[in-house]
């Protein structure tokens, strides 16, 4: 096997131990045991929820919520759903990331020791008081989780080809096999569907699907949200400051290949994107560190490479920010 | 004033000029009676994003007596309905439109979301059917892509769920509209309001479109 199918296979086989209590406020009992579970860095917290519902739901003080009502906090965080699982856990859980000792471009780090060692995220489940300003709600059907997972696919082919023709010729039977593939974490599916993608007939990659995510304290803008207007007075606590755990996400067109010929590395991207944080294309920032699959991103790793093995399965490069 | 150099796709400078002549033409309309429909255009420089109030329309949409019959003791009681009624006209729910330019698709992108003291519009399909999409628009947006051509998002500023339409086939439907035609950013702008905005509730009233036209003629 090549290295970039290793790779790729490695970081859609990398999961997260959880460890999920049910909410005092929701639970009739007092000893109602936590559910471990292992979840992969790529998958979405949507697809656990119905499983939480499930296994709760004889301890539940109403047990008839619907699964819909549940929604996971990691100290008073909401947990976005349709973020990938990885995603969430680079942001929110503190754990130290993995760091990027090897520094060639052809062996971005990707996380191997994610093994027993590693603690469970300690998660807590809700059944009410939906936090309807901050999150999505479920549907029975996985049609919103579906919608924002297809939307995603659609802007990555965009990016990458400049016409988003890959996905909207894309058999009926094809968009099915990636979605169930996903679903059913079916790496075959999935692949054979995604390698579409990722090799365009007669086209070349032309830009790179990433999103920043920073935390609120990096971004000095971020802050600025408040409408100016004297006219229209805002309501609700999100528009009148930060709320707890909100990220900034930062994206823009990033050019697979720069005019220059120059090869595309995460520090030239981080350098257009993000020219307040990191001044030149080599130097690391020194407040902040890209953080994806639970690494270090090294800044000379080169964004081709990383579309071909480290992509989330929306097909995006979403990175996370831990402040140094 | 210069035509849009790549339509239907519009540069950053651009979306700013056409975003910063709309807010030119509304505040230069200064007959508040004219400019009732829209509360406020305002642009956030930081964040390139043209942001436009609008009280929230009564929809007469069958939901729209639900919240009425919310609780049996509101009809019994005639001091708690003067009390809502009374809480209404003074707060009235808001509209939020905001127009951001998409970095992928280069086209603008519409989101869109209800305040209200009262909570009573949380972003959700049964709002948006209920009092954001007017009853003859509802079919031909519920038969798009997996839950309809206008969803639910994270606003890219806000990151929290609002509504959205989403931007993949904007090019198109800018394409066939415009033809061959040269237009200015202010024309493209309020070309695409009349586009995308009128499923939503968001429309460009006439005498907006003559002021911008004015204004876009002495530039």
């Amino acid at each position: 096997m090549d290295v970039t199918a290793l790779l790729r296979e490695r970081v859609w086989s990398a999961s997260i131990p959880l460890e999920i209590s049910l909410h005092t406020a929701d639970c009739a009992s007092y000893d109602a045991p936590p559910y471990l579970v292992h979840v992969p860095r790529l998958s979405y917290l949507a697809f656990l929820l119905p499983k939480l519902h499930a296994f709760f739901y004889t301890s539940l003080i109403y047990p008839s919520v619907t699964p819909t009502e549940a929604w996971l906090d990691y100290e008073h965080v909401p947990l976005k759903w349709h973020y990938p699982l990885g995603l969430l856990y680079d942001l929110y859980s503190g754990a130290e990331p993995a760091p990027s000792h090897d520094t060639s471009a052809e062996h971005a780090q990707v996380p191997s020791h994610e093994d027993e060692e590693t603690p469970p995220w300690k998660l807590t489940l809700h059944f009410s008081s939906y936090p309807e300003d901050q999150l999505v709600q479920l549907d029975a059907q996985e049609k919103h989780i579906h919608d924002l997972f297809i939307n995603n696919v659609k802007e990555a082919d965009f990016l990458r080809n400049g016409t988003g023709k890959t996905v909207m010729s894309l058999s009926k039977e094809d968009s099915e096999q990636l979605w169930e593939g996903v679903k059913q974490r079916d790496f075959k599916r999935f692949t054979r569907v995604n390698n579409k993608f990722l090799n365009p007939q007669g086209a070349t990659l032309r830009h790179v699907p990433m999103r920043l995510y920073l935390p609120h304290a990096a971004s000095p803008q971020a802050g600025h949200l408040v409408s100016s207007s004297p006219h229209v007075q805002e309501v609700g606590t999100y528009e009148k400051g930060v709320i707890t755990g909100s990220v900034r996400v930062v994206q823009g067109l990033v050019p697979l290949s720069s005019s220059s010929r120059q090869r595309q590395t995460v520090g030239t991207a981080l350098h257009t994107l993000l020219p307040n944080l990191f001044r030149n294309t080599r130097g690391p920032c020194l407040i902040a560190a890209p953080v994806l699959h639970g690494a270090i991103l090294p800044l000379d790793a080169g964004l081709e490479e990383l579309i071909r093995t480290t992509t989330y399965v929306d097909g995006w490069l979403h990175i996370a920010f831990v402040m140094l | 004033m210069k035509p849009v150099v790549s339509p239907p796709h519009l540069s950053t400078p651009e979306f700013h000029t056409a975003c910063t002549a709309l807010v030119n033409s509304f505040d230069a309309l200064q007959d508040a009676l004219k400019k009732r429909r829209w509360l406020d255009v305002t642009l956030d420089p930081t964040e390139n994003m043209l942001r436009i109030a609008k009280e929230l329309p009564v929809v007469a949409n069958s939901h729209q007596d639900e919240f009425a019959h919310e609780g049996p003791e509101i009809e019994d009681d005639d001091d708690d309905d003067d009390e809502r009624l009374h809480s209404m006209t003074n707060n009235p729910p808001i509209v939020h439109y905001d127009v951001l330019l998409s970095p992928s698709y280069r086209v603008p992108v519409l989101y869109f979301y209800v305040s209200d003291t009262l909570h009573r519009y949380p972003p959700t399909m049964d709002t948006l059917y209920s009092y954001m999409i007017a009853p003859e628009h509802v079919e031909q947006t519920k038969d798009v892509g997996v839950l309809g051509g206008v969803t639910i998002t994270d606003h890219p500023i806000l990151n929290r769920p609002v509504f959205f339409i989403h931007p993949c086939r904007t090019a198109q439907v800018i394409e066939a509209s415009l033809g061959a035609r040269e237009v200015s950013p202010i024309e493209y702008l309020l070309m695409w309001i009349g586009a995308m905005g009128k499923t939503v509730g968001l429309d460009v009233q006439i005498e907006l479109f003559l002021k911008a036209s004015e204004l876009t003629e002495k530039a």
